[in-house]
């Protein structure tokens, strides 16, 4: 039997392979300021009916606590701050935590990184209701695979 | 007989990207086959992510008006 591969046809068939409903994104960062558009994203692909994975590490990972201690604004934006702050309220912007509450209600998952929460000493019982698991970096990308990725 | 199709008013004025898509996606999720969805939004951004997701769940924007003072988008659902 032989079989005709078109290639036209075939590299659809992988376009759509590639693109599934999904939107994965790592948080690293642990400034204000990278917090907003993760909440903006992590609620707008909810409410579209996406996917949401969110892998919280390196820097982000104090907010996700119990306990968090507030976000620090970088230097570079500091003199921006009150004005985005202020234009923000404004504007009635809802605040990141907010945003990712919602999305959460709307389906998001959020993990904790199984090393860096080594690093820092924290256990799953140290992080807040948000928080579905604490998993590795393979496990994430397993996750994460065939979707859309953002490192944040 | 079928259900009555419910019209539902989603009131998201002054409310703030992706407020309004969001408050819509939460009628949407209480919605059936048939009813009608209309939101009110005053942030401008509304008028194309009305679109995007209507076209996204595959559901119908029946209309899409920019009033004086509130933008009005009728969403019809098709699918759940």
């Amino acid at each position: 039997m032989t079989t005709t591969v078109h290639p036209a046809a075939s590299a659809a068939q992988n376009q759509a392979a590639a693109t599934t409903d999904k939107l994965s994104i790592i948080m690293f960062s642990g400034t204000a300021d990278k917090f907003i558009p993760l909440g903006v994203l992590a609620q707008a692909a909810a409410a579209m009916g996406t996917e949401v994975n969110i892998f919280v590490t390196g820097f982000a990972l104090g907010a996700f606590t119990k306990h968090p201690k507030e976000l620090p604004f970088p230097v570079e934006f500091s003199a921006m701050a009150p004005i985005v702050a202020q234009g923000m309220a404004k504007a009635h912007v809802a605040s990141w935590d907010t945003m990712l509450r919602t999305a959460h209600e709307l389906g998001a998952k959020i993990y904790a990184c199984s090393m860096m929460s080594g690093v820092m000493g924290l256990e799953k019982d140290d992080f807040n209701d948000l928080v579905e698991d604490v998993v590795g970096a393979a496990s994430f990308l397993q996750t994460a695979e065939n979707g859309q990725l953002l490192f944040i | 007989m079928p259900e009555t199709v419910q019209h539902t008013i989603v009131d998201s004025r002054g409310s703030a990207c992706p407020g309004p898509i969001t408050d819509l996606a939460m009628a949407y999720r209480r919605a059936k086959v048939g009813d009608v969805i209309e939101l009110w939004a005053t942030d401008p951004g509304v008028k194309a992510d009305v679109r995007a997701w209507a076209a996204k769940t595959k559901n119908e924007v029946a209309s899409l008006d920019q009033q004086q003072e509130k933008i009005v988008a009728t969403l019809r659902i098709l699918k759940r």
